[in-house]
């Protein structure tokens, strides 16, 4: 079985054959997690990571009026509360599915980074595509229209689940609701809606089975002006770097 | 303060103090990074999108944001950053530019050297912390954004933006007779907000009305912070500055860290 965690950490920097035996001894424990379940909430002040083994999860805030913000989405292998190890939290986590998170106490992952710099890096750029995702979305709601916003994250949540491995051919598990794309991307619900028809009726995806199908890549990335630069992947310049 | 530290040094230094607790020994391997001061003129890229840059950039005066052109030419500006702040700090782990860098206001840069900047992280664990603390925090200040720019009204994000750089501001101690500088256009804070000039024109109309700020040229004076603060929906918890009674920041020192 696939570790999703070293999976990850490995997009982000060259890992030698010990940073990963470390890697995998990093999480003490594993337990199953419903869907709508609060993982880490506003005001924590967390003492482990939760690394999102299986399932998905979404970052948010509630606003004093009682509008949702969703900031980001994670899927498998993601560490959700990374920022926890340094900061509190300002923000909920929450499982978007059933699903299993692995607890990684902050003082074994101090320790880890402080013996394996390969880790810490590999951490420290996972937050730093974070921050970039963070930005393009700032970007998205600033400036593109409704059928843009929805086809760009759309076109970033597939190229995400590709380099985790979890794309099979066309298809990819998508959890996310039209009442989730709505507070990620500022729209009302009908306006979601109708642009999600938009999108099916050009051909670019649909929905089958809680899968999307992309049916045209070309098609769905121009629909998004998507330019894939903000994730990061293609750099290899750390991965280049001997991992011995 | 490190006494023999140069006063751009001292920058770097006050802006890491906001947001950590750093040793003399630290303090003193900090005043000792070389660095290559460069004047800019304001509206010019210190850095564009898709360049891999060597160097850090450190700002010492001035104000400088960071912004993406999107196809239709329509500028998103992204962050401000003020004196003392590393805009492109992530240059240092992700090699190409994701947007591009640019000066609103004439001013200073000092330009630190990755190799000199790894060599502190390898060296000082609680550095390393520090630094990797401060991008964070700018993650979450564009998490803040992103709220203001999808739930929040045109009145909320420009007072929330007022409040914001003036918080940031006193923590760098950059605030004089309680004036902060903020020096943008309204076509600027629209780029950065996500609306139209006339828009913010109007808003800022209305907080000038409402005597809860007023302009001294390119300065405010906040004149009711309780109010402009309810005004902006604004809570400083995502600055995580150690000296604001609002932070959930712990006092202690930075756990974790590591060589990277």
């Amino acid at each position: 079985m696939v570790n999703r965690l070293t999976a990850n950490l490995q997009l982000y920097s060259a890992l030698s054959a010990d940073d990963v035996r470390v890697v995998e001894s990093l999480v003490v424990s594993t337990r199953a997690t419903t869907g709508g379940e609060d993982l880490v909430v506003e005001g924590d002040a967390p003492a482990q990571c939760r690394a999102l083994l299986d399932g998905q999860a979404f970052r948010h805030r509630t606003l004093p009026d009682g509008r949702r913000q969703i900031m980001s989405f994670h899927i498998p292998g993601d560490v959700c509360d990374l920022q926890g190890l340094f900061l509190g939290m300002d923000h909920n986590v929450t499982a978007l599915t059933a699903g299993e998170i692995g607890l990684i106490p902050h003082a074994k992952l101090a320790e880890a980074m402080e013996s394996h710099p390969r880790i810490a890096r590999a951490l420290w750029r996972s937050s730093l595509v974070e921050a970039a995702i963070f930005r393009e979305w700032m970007v998205g709601m600033g400036r593109r229209s409704a059928y843009g916003r929805i086809a760009h994250l759309f076109c970033e949540m597939v190229v995400r689940m590709r380099a985790a491995g979890l794309v099979h051919q066309n298809r990819c598990a998508f959890p996310i609701t039209q009442q989730h794309l709505s507070d990620s991307l500022g729209l009302s619900a009908v306006h979601t809606n109708r642009t999600l028809q938009a999108l099916r009726g050009e051909g670019l995806l649909s929905f089958q089975g809680g899968e999307l199908v992309v049916l045209d890549w070309p098609g769905l990335k121009a629909a998004g002006e998507f330019d894939a630069g903000y994730l990061h992947q293609s750099e290899n310049a750390y991965r280049s770097e001997s991992a011995g | 303060m490190v006494e023999d530290s140069s006063p751009e040094h001292a920058r770097l230094i006050r802006k890491l103090e906001t947001i950590a607790v750093l040793s003399i020994a630290e303090k003193r391997a900090i005043a000792g990074i070389p660095m290559r001061l460069k004047s800019f003129e304001e509206n010019t890229d210190l850095s564009r999108e898709g360049e891999a840059p060597t160097e850090c950039c450190l700002v010492i005066d001035g104000l400088v944001c960071r912004y993406k052109l999107l196809g239709a030419g329509q500028r998103q500006i992204m962050s401000l950053h003020l004196p003392g702040d590393i805009p492109d700090l992530q240059s240092l782990h992700l090699g190409v530019l994701d947007h591009s860098l640019g000066s609103l206001t004439v001013g200073r840069a000092a330009y630190l050297p990755h190799a000199a900047v790894r060599d502190l992280t390898d060296r000082f664990p609680n550095i390393t912390a520090a630094l990797w603390r401060d991008t964070l925090i700018d993650a979450a200040v564009s998490r803040e954004w992103l709220a203001g720019v999808g739930r929040r009204s045109a009145h909320q994000r420009v007072a929330h933006l007022i409040c914001e750089v003036f918080v940031r501001s006193r923590a760098l101690h950059l605030i004089e007779e309680g004036l902060f500088e903020l020096p943008v256009t309204q076509a600027e804070l629209g780029d950065a907000l996500g609306l139209s000039t006339v828009h913010v024109n109007r808003v800022l109309q209305d907080l000038r009305r409402d005597d809860l700020i007023t302009w001294r040229g390119k300065s405010i004076l906040v004149k009711d912070w309780e109010r402009l603060r309810l005004a902006g929906d604004f809570d400083p918890a995502y600055l995580h500055l150690l000296d604001s009674p609002a932070s959930y920041a712990s006092p202690e020192p930075l756990r974790a860290g590591g060589r990277v």
